[in-house]
């Protein structure tokens, strides 16, 4: 048996300097909009480091250069997977779920006809957390549910989370943030670590698989009022984002609104929506027919 | 009494470090946005309760440009206005009556004099102070146009 | 009332088309009074190679701004050199946003604009050239730092050389030391540059 030969690894130098830091952050804040203060050092050398040691990179230098230059932008993905929460849980950034029953369905019903439904469409869906908390805070904190029907569309990429959101089943730290009556009046409890939501819950969402950046996905997505796209853009190239935003602009009708992630901003991606600012949250607008953005 | 703050518009990383600076070390606060749909933004997050006192705006923006935000600021509410100076270079000054049309105030010219900047910035402020010191420091100013 | 299980169609049937959905048919489409429809057919059009030079001749005198984004999308879609050639023009026009949404396209087909760089860095419109290093600063090229050299070692303008120290401060190497030296030494009397230039210095001094 031959000992593996071992050439002495050179030392690396994976540090990040002040300067290091400045650059980064400016080049990061033009990519996202995403600005990290002098307090959250330790939080982004170290996610730093760790793609400098996934990649290879000696230096931050070396890392940089090849983050700035790389032709597909997969490292840039990366990092912002890394540099972003990512977590999903019920009633997940709730402050847009109260601007839905608070303001905008009740904007939206003033341009229904007749009995059209509104139409809310949540993508990615996940795991199920977003649309079944969307349809939860209708039915507990918009009067309006009682006199107008809400169809709930849901869309992933992976349709194993799809699988996922319609068994329906929950951990105890995806429930945390519900009040406990509607834990009480949506779920039972299956052992001690399980909650599984309520059947009708599960029937009254519709789940479809959705590339949003394939046209022949997110043609058949029409008259939509309101979308939730919310920590889901930030993670595409450039050129993919574009293609996301014009698909749901078209999904949208006049007047619609789009809720996206707290962090994200409509400002690096498209001039045409008009930013509505209402008491619990800022969200965008899709033009009302006639009216320029 | 409060720091006037003024809001920074310009998609050079550069510039806005360059502009914060000199606003900054005139005693005034300053915040920024890349373009002018993130200027939007900020304007209307800051909302009635901490309007900006003052726009320092870049023409030439990708998205939306220096016009186009001053064109979608006037339509906000009365608590948002403030004065607008506009920042432009050379060959984009031609659109002098534009600037004058969407509603800006003034405009100086890429890149811009550290004297010239703080002063006009303390005019449009109204803050005599600031603009008595911008004066004796440069003696010989340029004049906003 | 209440929470609907999706009932008949909850998703559109796909809608007959006035037009067909090949490249002449899109094309028709493509004049349609209606913006929506003029939409509807940029965004199609991504699908056709051929479609570049028509989506380029659409863009110049095209007012909407929904229509505008579609047609720039598919053309950064298409990232051909045709689509290059469609785009280029409009560095020169007047128009703010369509300026911008052509550097914008440019930027994300490196590969197919490289060849044309040298020669928009010669251009004798300093706006051109100040656009030209603009679309640099989001060019995922190995020749940007040599491009940069260029515009450091011979531009005359100081805008342009604004521009493009504000993409060194980003990706500058010890290599371009010399050019920033020399760069403060022409414009020894501008606060500005003496900051960029000192900005572009420290962070190469320090990485």
């Amino acid at each position: 048996m031959t000992a593996a030969l071992r050439t002495p690894t050179a030392r690396v130098e994976r540090v990040v300097t002040d300067a290091d830091f400045l650059k980064f952050r400016e080049f990061f804040y033009r990519k996202t909009g995403i600005h990290f203060d002098e307090n959250k050092r330790y939080f982004v050398d170290k996610r730093l480091v760790d793609r400098m040691e996934a990649t290879g990179a000696a230096s931050f230098r070396e890392y940089f250069i090849a983050l700035r230059f790389e032709s597909q932008g997969l490292e840039l993905q990366h990092l912002v997977n890394t540099m972003t929460v990512n977590e999903t849980y019920f009633l997940r950034e709730a402050y847009q779920f109260d601007c839905m029953s608070n303001n905008l369905l009740d904007e939206l019903v003033t341009r229904k006809r007749g009995n059209e439904p509104l139409r809310i469409w949540s993508i990615p869906s996940s795991t199920g957390e977003e649309p079944y908390s969307i349809a939860m805070h209708l039915l507990e904190r918009w009067p309006g549910i009682h006199r107008h029907d809400v169809e709930i569309l849901s869309s992933d990429i992976d349709t194993q989370v799809l699988d996922a959101a319609q068994r329906g089943i929950y951990s105890a730290r995806s429930v945390a943030n519900l009040p406990k009556p509607w834990l009480d009046r949506y779920f039972t409890r299956r052992g001690d670590h399980e909650w599984a939501i309520s059947r009708e819950l599960v029937a009254a969402v519709d789940f479809t698989r959705v590339n949003l950046s394939d046209p022949a996905d997110t043609q058949r997505f029409r008259d939509i009022d309101l979308i939730f796209c919310r920590n889901l853009l930030i993670y595409f190239d450039d050129v993919s984002r574009r293609a996301a935003a014009e698909a749901m602009y078209d999904a949208l009708s006049p007047g619609g609104f789009i809720c996206l992630g707290h962090s994200e901003s409509m400002s690096r991606i498209s001039a045409l929506y008009r930013v509505r600012r209402f008491a619990d949250a800022m969200v965008y607008q899709k033009p009302q027919t006639g009216e320029a953005p | 009494m409060t720091a006037a703050r003024i809001l920074v518009v310009d998609d050079a990383a550069t510039i806005r470090m360059y502009h914060r600076k000199l606003l900054g070390d005139a005693g005034w606060q300053t915040d920024e946005a890349i373009n002018g749909l993130e200027a939007v933004e900020k304007v209307i997050a800051a909302g009635a309760q901490r309007p900006f006192d003052l726009y320092v705006v870049d023409v030439n923006m990708p998205k939306l440009d220096g016009y186009g935000f001053v064109r979608e600021l006037r339509r906000l509410p009365a608590s948002q206005q403030a004065p607008v100076m506009m920042v432009s270079t050379e060959a984009q000054l031609q659109d002098a009556s534009t600037a004058q049309d969407a509603g800006a105030n003034c405009y100086l010219v890429k890149p811009t004099r550290p004297a010239e900047l703080v002063l006009t910035a303390a005019l449009l402020l109204g803050d005599a102070e600031a603009a008595a010191l911008a004066a004796a420091a440069h003696p010989i100013a340029g004049v906003a146009r | 009332m209440a929470l609907r299980k999706t009932p008949a169609a909850p998703l559109h049937a796909i809608q007959p088309r006035q037009h067909g959905r090949d490249l002449l048919g899109l094309q028709q489409q493509l004049t349609d009074a209606d913006p929506r429809q003029r939409r509807l057919a940029a965004r199609d059009l991504a699908a056709c190679p051929d479609a570049a030079l028509s989506l380029g001749q659409a863009l110049a005198h095209e007012t909407d701004a929904s229509v505008r984004e579609a047609l720039f999308n598919s053309l950064g879609h298409l990232a051909s050199d045709a689509a290059v050639q469609a785009l280029l023009p409009l560095l020169r026009t007047e128009d703010a946003g369509l300026r911008n949404g052509a550097i914008e396209a440019l930027a994300a087909m490196p590969q197919q604009v490289a060849p044309c760089m040298d020669r928009l860095l010669l251009d004798p419109d300093p706006d051109v050239r100040i656009f030209t290093v603009n679309l640099m600063g989001e060019l995922r090229h190995a020749d940007v730092p040599r491009w940069l050299q260029q515009v450091l070692r011979h531009e005359a303008h100081i805008n342009v050389v604004a521009a493009a120290l504000e993409v060194l401060a980003e990706v500058g190497s010890a290599s371009d030391l010399p050019a920033l030296r020399s760069v403060r030494e022409r414009f020894g009397d501008d606060a500005f540059i003496q900051f960029a230039t000192d900005i572009a210095v420290s962070r190469i001094e320090a990485s």
